[in-house]
């Protein structure tokens, strides 16, 4: 109701504005711009009307009551003679986010052993290159559910630009009849998970997503399924929630019935003092892979030199001639697996998260300090197949029960109205099935400058350490930019 | 293992806080966006209302972060009382919706808008992001016209009544004596006004058209180009140029807002800067929809009556 009010008067708003100035481009320009003399003129026009009213208001109440609803009825109709386009009235709110960078790396390698990730997770192509832009329409569908859509468009070099739906989702209105607190969404959606799942990528404050989610996301969940969410009616806030998701996107995939993985989570939050406030939350994501991929084709060249060397008992055969290189009886290490293997079985994901703002001045928008973190721990119980080599039938696969975890943690600091400065370190602690002697990290530095809420340039340096012995320098220069509607930001 | 126990843990004591404290509902509760709402809230629900202030008074509620607290004060809230019109777009709908709170929505009796209640000023005739960040249903700084606060004073009683009809006599008392004082206040107050009549004046954003519109003051000039756009070198110096030829004698600047351009432009014509207090708790004595008129026209006053 709120939103599509506010469409209906922006748009007989801007016809009438479009007409006017189709019309007189003279009288629009003038009107905009009055001179000092005409305003005072008209400001004492205004006040002997008022004087007038005003004496009117103070005789009775009831006279004052009709008045306001005489104002009120001024108010939601404000060019009654001009409604002739109401069948676009009702066209939903569309936001179009335009994002590009530059980016220069030191090395060429940049997977992380033992974690193959997709596109969405890959560093951005090298040079000047656009980054994620996303199409997104929404709008209260009636007086019980509103509906959204999202699409991203990837684009790699070399490759068809990709459309990814991001998002397609309903949900109720409080006016849905459930009980007061409760909403229902269904879909496809950014899930309740941690922090920034459920944030659209132009929202970070970095330019990539910590290692944790794009190890163990691929940056972000956004299944098929339904979610029911529910604020307690308490004076600290409090939910609870939990969805039923189809299971094909990772940590998942190949979801042979559409009905296999469920979520639940819990969250608090309050004011520590007028100017801070926090949010805490636990989440779990368990569901069954079915040949999860890790997105990439086995092609590349750089994926096989970062199996780590090990002693192990099982598999004491031969050697290759590279000695970094421990491979079993048919040729594949642990770590091969991992990173080129099929992944069917368990897995399930728990996360904790904080964020606590705090703003110096009660304005977020002068000066503020964001503290955040999250913290994720996957176990996984099940197969990795590797493809059919040579002249075999069918590929080898092997049984891995695995604990892997990774966090990252950030501070962005807002100095100036228009800038803040950022930092973020998040790391992975691979499962010691993975063999792996190397945790990967990653450090990153920012500064962003908003020259409105529509706006906003970066300059990010990330040093990664994903794998040993190996450092990536990057530097990255952004832009992000939202045209049209643009939706109420969350905490 | 342990780490399995901790994640268990963390989410058990989790649930556990949530299924605690929930409130006794006694009081009609109001979910006030402003402070000057909340205080017309606490003037005529009295005892009998329990006013939360989602804002304070050094804060601008154009950027407000959808806190959980504020989250959880919407579920709760029996009465949303905002200025509407698009102040509050930036983080109230997030409030709404997450909230799920029935009673608040808009078309029932507890949703009340003041700007919806009163003739809106500045009206855009053109819509566009390049003219800043304008509020395309006019402007929403309704409170600082005293004959709008009488206005909305009746709306919130009516609304009250109806919610709750058990203490209907008491808002309706309450109301008939707020509205007394306030006719009193509002012709002490008619009085001073004459003697600012014209006076010109500088603001930082369009915030103040309802009072200069009300007392008669005249805008010669605003600092922000654009709303909510920092102003630029070139748009000060345009300013200095204009408040200079129109003779300003004051630049009024809300609480929140930012010093720099202000002060800096004071440093270079030595018109005064007025901080006002904007709204309740904009000031150490503005600490009442009343006082806070009264700090607003004594605060020019010394401004005007400067030898």
């Amino acid at each position: 109701m709120y939103t599509v009010a506010r469409d209906v008067l922006l748009a007989v708003i801007a016809i009438t504005a479009l007409l006017s100035l189709a019309a007189s481009p003279a009288a629009a320009q003038s009107a905009t711009e009055p001179t000092a003399a005409e305003l005072a003129e008209q400001i004492r026009a205004l006040e002997r009307e008022y004087e007038a009213r005003i004496k009117a208001l103070e005789t009775q109440l009831s006279d004052l009551e009709s008045k306001a609803r005489d104002s009120q009825a001024e108010v939601a109709s404000p060019e009654p003679t001009l409604r002739p386009a109401s069948d676009n009235a009702f066209n939903p709110a569309i936001g179009v986010v335009l994002n590009g960078m530059l980016s220069k790396y030191s090395t060429d390698e940049s997977e992380i052993p033992g974690f193959p990730v997709g596109h969405e997770s890959e560093r951005p192509a090298e040079g000047l290159a656009l980054g994620h832009s996303e199409i997104s329409m929404s709008s209260n569908i009636d007086d019980k559910f509103a509906g959204s859509l999202t699409l991203g468009l990837g684009v790699h070099p070399g490759e068809p630009t990709e459309l990814e739906l991001e998002e397609a989702y309903i949900q109720t209105l409080p006016g849905a009849g459930l009980p007061e607190g409760m909403r229902i969404k269904a879909g496809r959606a950014l899930w309740t998970l941690g922090y920034l799942n459920e944030q659209h990528r132009h929202g970070d404050d970095f330019t990539d997503r910590p290692l944790p989610y794009r190890v163990f996301l691929d940056s972000a969940y956004n299944d098929d399924g339904a979610e029911l969410s529910f604020v307690l009616p308490t004076d600290l806030y409090s939910e609870i929630g939990g969805g039923f998701f189809r299971g094909d996107d990772t940590p998942f995939g190949g979801s042979p019935n559409g009905f296999e993985a469920w979520s639940a989570y819990a969250r608090l939050g309050g004011d520590f003092a007028r100017n801070s406030a926090w949010r805490i939350g636990a989440y779990v994501l368990s569901g069954e892979a079915h040949e999860r991929g890790g997105g990439h084709a086995h092609g590349d060249e750089h994926g096989h030199d970062e199996v780590m060397h090990h002693e192990d008992e099982d598999h004491e055969d031969e050697h290759h001639e590279d000695e970094h290189e421990h491979e079993d009886e048919h040729g594949h290490g642990h770590s091969e697996f991992f990173s080129e293997g099929l992944f069917s079985g368990d897995s399930r994901l728990y996360a904790i998260d904080f964020r606590y703002t705090w703003a110096p001045t009660g304005n977020a928008r002068e000066r503020e300090l964001i503290l955040q973190g999250e913290y994720f721990w996957r176990t996984e119980k099940g197969t990795y197949a590797l493809a059919a080599e040579g002249d075999e039938e069918v590929g080898e696969s092997e049984y891995f029960d695995t604990t892997s975890d990774g966090w990252y943690a950030q501070a962005i600091y807002k100095f100036l109205p228009r800038w803040r400065i950022g930092t973020r370190y998040s790391r992975l602690h691979p499962s010691s099935e993975m063999e792996l002697d190397h945790d990967p990290s990653a450090f990153a530095a920012m500064i962003d400058w908003t020259n409105s809420e529509f706006s906003r340039l970066r300059l990010q340096y990330t040093r990664e350490s994903l794998a040993e012995d190996e450092h990536d320098d990057q530097i990255i220069l952004q832009y992000i930019m939202s045209l049209g509607a643009h939706p109420a930001h969350t905490f | 293992m342990s780490r399995k126990l901790l994640a268990a843990a963390v989410t058990a004591l989790t649930f556990a806080g949530a299924a605690l404290a929930t409130p006794a509902i006694a009081e009609v509760r109001v979910f006030a966006c402003e402070p000057e709402w909340a205080a017309l809230a606490e003037a005529v629900g009295g005892g009998d209302v329990a006013v939360y202030s989602a804002t304070h008074g050094r804060q601008d509620a154009h950027h407000v972060r959808a806190r959980p607290s504020l989250i959880a004060k919407v579920r709760l809230a029996d009465i949303l009382f905002c200025s509407g019109a698009e102040l509050e777009s930036g983080w109230l709908p997030v409030l709404m919706q997450r909230g799920a709170r029935h009673a608040i929505q808009p078309g029932q009796p507890g949703h009340i808008m003041a700007a919806d209640h009163v003739a809106v000023l500045d009206r855009p005739d053109t819509i566009d992001r390049s003219l800043g960040d304008i509020h395309p249903t006019g402007n929403p700084h309704v409170h600082l016209d005293p004959r709008n606060i009488e206005i909305l004073a009746s709306e919130l009683a009516g609304r009250l009544e109806k919610i709750d009809p058990d203490n209907a006599p008491a808002y309706r008392s309450r109301l008939t004596s707020f509205l007394a004082d306030w006719a009193d206040v509002m012709e002490e107050w008619h009085k001073r006004i004459s003697s600012l009549q014209d006076m010109k004046v500088v603001v930082h954003h369009e915030a103040w058209a309802y009072f200069l519109e009300w007392a008669g003051l005249t805008r010669v000039a605003s600092l922000e180009a654009l709303p909510g756009i920092p102003p630029s070198a070139s748009h000060l110096q345009e300013v200095l140029e204009q408040s200079r030829s129109a003779g300003a004698e004051a630049i009024l600047r809300a609480p929140y807002e930012p010093r720099d351009a202000s002060d800096w432009l004071s440093a270079r014509t030595a018109i005064p800067v007025v901080e006002l207090p904007f709204t309740v708790g904009g000031h150490p004595q503005a600490d009442s929809l009343v006082s806070l008129f009264d700090v607003t026209l004594t605060l020019l006053e010394e401004v005007r009556n400067r030898p």
